[in-house]
């Protein structure tokens, strides 16, 4: 066989064995070690220890669907634990539709962290907004404008929690986790505005925007993908599923870098007269 | 996340579990009637979440506080209504006003915080030399610096780009592309997490690890 043929081999093909070979870890964990990155460990330190009172508010917002939980969704679950553990308040906020299953979703990877809290006191989900960039900042200028009442229909005023709770100078701190960019608006709106503690936990996608912004200071920390959130679980010492995940990622990078590397083999020796 | 006992929660289960399927059976087969369907359904009912939330947020936000008697609220409402004029033709340029107002807000809004975190921090960070560090530090201080002044040159169109402008504007073309490829890998990245999520979920149903 030329090796000019395999510029031409079947996309198929590659599919399939990507698709097996990223179930294989998951049967037989290969177990690739996972070192800490500085924006990982800045984002943990920032919601533990010394960097969270006991009882200051934190909004914690939804920015992704159910197609990125694999991405989003471990990094959240273990800020969630970790501001719980050290006593925190949450607001749940939702700038994506399908916001209630990661809310119910959250219930259940952090099951023993809200079974020990009581909604309306210790957190409160106000459910879905809309309006980009728009609403982050009314959101700052008065919480309850844009949540009159809660996801559940309660009166904003009529939970214990948010007594007091006014605008921007009441939140201690945002974790704003999204496939989008609404961690650029509240650092637009909010940060940069007002001064307010702001992390990221993004996708992998928005490493190249998110990095910049945490190493300017605009973020105190940033979660990249499911790598940042094997990270985080690491650090607080409970393996989950990004961690579980993590074999299959990096299996599927390195195929896709041999699938890079067997391509361009056959489009330099098709250059060289390979197919002759 | 234990495995639902439910009959519901099951029967959810295993249908997303066949639509995976059938939507992978474009991919990894070819485009079929199956792949088809389970396409047309998930358009289907996403735009009909994305209808129910929205309009439930109209009334939570708008619709409840007037009938409460925030009169004020009337005003957001029409509005909001202004825009559906668009779909008339003799009426289009009534939308144009909420629109209008809607970009003004948008961008008065936008440039209130924009300067200071996008291009004042940004500049300050990539400007300030390390202060301590090693030999990798300064070599990455170089790097971006000389990268930003070349990629820059090379959007200066008021000049030809030869001469002294040559080299460098070339440079900087090399490092744009090397920050298109990091951009893409990226986006590579995050599509091959979502395929590991599906990976896990097809094993999952299956009971060949735990959920």
């Amino acid at each position: 066989m030329s090796l000019a043929k395999l510029a031409d081999i079947d996309r198929r093909v590659f599919y399939w064995i990507l698709f097996i070979a990223l179930m294989v870890p998951f049967l037989s964990p290969i177990g690739f070690p996972i070192t800490l990155s500085p924006n990982t460990q800045d984002l943990y330190d920032g919601v533990t220890g010394d960097e969270v009172e006991e009882g200051e508010v934190w909004i914690l917002n939804f920015g992704y669907g159910v197609s990125a939980w694999s991405e989003c969704h471990p990094s959240v679950t273990v800020c969630t634990k970790a501001l719980f553990r050290e006593g925190a308040k949450i607001i749940i906020t939702g700038t994506h539709y399908d916001v209630e299953l990661t809310y119910n979703k959250l219930q259940d990877t952090c099951r023993a962290d809200f079974d020990n809290k009581v909604y309306g006191v210790d957190y409160v989900f106000l459910g879905y907004m809309t309006g980009g960039e728009s609403v982050v900042a009314q959101l700052g200028s008065d919480i309850a404008s844009v949540y009159p009442q809660d996801h559940f229909g309660t009166p904003y005023d009529e939970i214990p929690m948010l007594e007091g709770i006014v605008d921007n100078a009441d939140i201690a701190g945002v974790l704003s986790s999204d496939t989008g960019d609404y961690g650029g608006h509240f650092m637009t709106q909010w940060q940069s505005a007002y001064g307010t503690k702001l992390a990221e936990i993004g996708i992998a996608m928005n490493a190249s925007t998110d990095l910049p912004r945490w190493q300017a200071g605009n973020f105190f920390g940033v979660s990249v993908g499911s790598r940042g959130g094997a990270e985080l679980e690491q650090l607080i010492g409970e393996l989950g599923e990004a961690t579980t995940a993590m074999d299959s990622i990096s299996v599927s990078h390195l195929l896709l870098i041999l699938a890079i590397i067997v391509g361009n083999i056959g489009v330099i020796t098709e250059k060289l007269g390979g197919n002759k | 996340m234990a495995y639902p006992t439910a009959t519901l929660d099951v029967i959810g289960l295993w249908v997303g579990w066949f639509l995976m399927l059938m939507i992978y059976s474009y991919p990894l087969y070819k485009e079929n009637v199956s792949y088809r369907f389970a396409e047309h359904l998930f358009i289907g009912i996403t735009l009909a979440i994305t209808a129910i939330t929205n309009f439930s947020n109209i009334m939570r936000m708008c619709i409840t506080p007037l009938m409460q008697g925030q009169i004020l609220m009337i005003v957001p409402l029409i509005l909001g209504l202004m825009i559906f004029t668009m779909l008339i033709p003799e009426y289009r340029w009534v939308s144009r006003y909420p629109i209008a107002l809607m970009v003004g807000a948008g961008f008065g809004l936008g440039i209130r915080g924009t300067i200071k975190p996008n291009l004042q921090d940004a500049i300050i960070d990539t400007i300030t030399a390390p202060t301590g560090g090693g030999l990798i530090d300064w070599f990455n201080y170089l790097w971006v610096a000389v990268g930003l002044v070349c990629s820059i040159l090379y959007f200066m169109l008021t000049f030809e780009h030869s001469g002294a402008l040559k080299t460098p504007t070339r440079i900087g073309r090399l490092f744009l592309m090397i920050a298109l490829g990091g951009y893409f890998g990226n986006t590579v990245l995050f599509r091959f997490t979502m395929l590991t999520g599906r990976a896990q979920f097809f094993l999952q149903v299956l009971k060949l690890i735990p959920m």
